[in-house]
């Protein structure tokens, strides 16, 4: 518990100093400017009154899924920028040996990315997924839940401790609002996932502050403050852009991802009719009705 | 080695109740007690508050697990258990809930009994989603639900095989051309009751880790009543004309889980290895795992 509250303390200084060299640094300074120019928006409130209304279904439109630090256009994926506004080169600040582990991460991406065996994702990674998100939330509830995988995380108020006796896939979430931002604290996430599909990666020491701010009526800046002793020599900061799908009738589909004994992943399509002919393992042969 | 279930969820999800120190027999043993007639939370719009934490308060172990709604005790070597009331036995009563009986068409009870026989071969043990009413039919008091509500859902949370549905309660039509585990459910309130229509199964799910079964022709009406601000009673009918021959009800109660616990995450690690380990000795034979 001392180290905690040491760890949060540390945390809050060093977002303070994240702020102060975020408002210097000229990578950055879009994002500063598009906060401040936009700080006066005031989201709807839930039927408390106070709450703001962050319900929705969202999702990226970038492709920063397929690495964070920025990437080419491949086939089908259209090229995408670092996400990362600190440090202001919009790399992440690996240690060495780690930074030696990520290229062997990435060497080896196209087989060893933990999504590929359906793992959850962990955070922040399911944050910018190519697929939705739903925000569930009443006055005292918040709580997301990602197609992909069917994940989701409960958001619990930060008066208790976090509950990191275990490391979980993904994480245990604390929050509290600042205003209208929603500020979450999330620590005890499992070192068997990766950021995303380029190999970067953290161990189980990470430690997350998430800040969910929203910029207009349809979205919802996302910012993922990062700290990991084992793996980077310093904190570093992440920033994306959810979008509400406005689309009326729009749902979270059911996502349902299996690994085989091969280790080879599957989605089961929801709106394929061979999945009625096709029993897993059964030889029933579904009569006719009468 | 007989036990079917071995897959890391059940493991993991099982400790972590231990480790929240969940008291599922104090649950249990008040769940008798008589509704209080103080009036019930309602939200906004006059709708009961069915939100918070919830566990399924009858039906104890069902025999460690591999229990199967029909009462027969798996574990107890196919031994009748589980409630001596019959039908039309209190909900929740201490002695668990009355047996649910299946009456299936003479092919689907052939089916039936020999997918008794391949008990491994359940598709939840495949980490699969359990589908309806499976997901909230888990063993008692091991796996609660998170309900959170507005205005235009109640969505359930459920920590079992991280199971998410969100159901709209505006009465709308089920979709064209999609099938899933868990099937489209459509809510609408009903007085106090909230009443969920579910259809657009995929067929492939059990009822049960005992061979019950269902195919994509299944149609389930769920009720949720709040009876007292600790108790859910709910009740479902399963249609299945290619199946049953007549509509199977059941009913068990959901009670809320003290404030000091909270949901945890449960993970199920696709791939189950060990299934392809199991011989005729264990009840089955070698499987092919696709």
């Amino acid at each position: 518990m001392n180290i905690r509250v040491l760890r949060l303390a540390f945390c809050s200084t060093l977002a303070a100093g994240v702020l102060a060299t975020m408002a210097h640094s000229g990578a950055s300074a879009g994002a500063i400017r598009g906060s401040s120019k936009q700080a006066s928006f005031s989201p709807a409130r839930l039927w408390d009154g106070k709450t703001p209304d962050f319900r929705g279904i969202w999702q990226v439109r970038d492709t920063a899924y397929v690495n964070i630090e920025g990437h080419p256009a491949e086939k089908g994926i259209a090229a995408s920028r670092s996400i990362i506004v600190d440090p202001p080169d919009g790399r992440i600040p690996y240690k060495p040996d780690a930074l030696a582990q990520r290229q062997e991460n990435y060497r080896n991406r196209t087989t060893s990315d933990p999504s590929i065996k359906c793992y959850q994702a962990g955070v922040p990674r399911a944050t910018y997924l190519p697929t939705p998100l739903q925000i569930l939330q009443s006055p005292g509830n918040f709580a997301i839940v990602y197609q992909d995988n069917h994940a989701f995380r409960v958001f619990h108020p930060d008066t208790r401790p976090h509950f990191d006796s275990a490391d979980w896939w993904m994480g245990d979430t604390r929050y509290r609002w600042e205003g209208d931002t929603l500020v979450a604290d999330v620590a005890a996430l499992t070192d068997q996932v990766w950021l995303d599909q380029a190999g970067n990666f953290h161990s189980n020491e990470i430690h997350i502050i998430e800040r969910y701010r929203m910029t207009g009526a349809d979205t919802i800046e996302y910012v993922a403050r990062i700290e990991d002793p084992i793996v980077y020599s310093k904190p570093w900061t992440l920033r994306t852009v959810l979008y509400r799908i406005k689309e009326s009738g729009a749902r979270i589909i059911e996502d349902e991802c299996l690994e085989d004994a091969n280790g080879v992943r599957h989605h089961i399509s929801p709106t394929d009719p061979k999945n009625l002919l096709k029993s897993d393992y059964s030889r029933w042969k579904t009569p006719p009705q009468k | 080695m007989k036990t079917v279930h071995t897959h890391y969820g059940f493991g993991l999800a099982a400790l972590c109740v231990l480790l929240t120190a969940s008291v599922p027999s104090a649950l249990t043993a008040r769940v008798t007690q008589a509704p209080t007639s103080a009036p019930l939370d309602r939200l906004p719009g006059g709708r009961p508050n069915l939100q918070g934490l919830w566990l399924k308060s009858t039906g104890g172990f069902q025999g460690l697990f591999i229990g199967s709604l029909d009462g027969t005790n798996l574990a107890a070597g196919g031994a009748r258990g589980g409630g001596r009331g019959g039908r039309g036995a209190a909900p929740g009563g201490a002695r668990g809930p009355a047996p649910t009986r299946y009456e299936y068409t003479p092919e689907a009870e052939a089916e039936r009994m020999d997918r008794l026989r391949r008990g491994y071969e359940d598709p939840e043990a495949r980490c699969h989603l359990p589908g309806v009413p499976r997901a909230l039919d888990q063993p008692g008091g091991l796996y609660p639900v998170q309900i959170i509500q507005d205005e235009k859902y109640v969505a359930l949370l459920h920590e079992a095989m991280h199971d998410v549905r969100i159901i709209p309660t505006d009465n709308s039509r089920h979709p064209q051309n999609y099938w899933t585990w868990d099937g489209d459910s459509r809510g609408r309130w009903e007085g106090d009751t909230l009443v969920v229509d579910v259809s657009n199964f995929n067929g492939r799910t059990w009822l049960d880790m005992a061979g019950n079964f269902v195919d994509q022709n299944e149609h389930v009406v769920e009720r949720f009543t709040l009876v007292d601000a600790d108790t859910i009673l709910y009740e479902a009918t399963i249609t299945d004309p290619t199946v049953f021959t007549k509509p199977v009800e059941m009913r068990f109660t959901l009670k809320r889980v003290p404030a000091d616990q909270q949901i945890l995450e449960y993970s199920c690690l696709e791939g189950e290895r060990s299934l392809q380990h199991y011989t005729e000795d264990d009840g089955g034979k070698k499987v092919r795992v696709k």
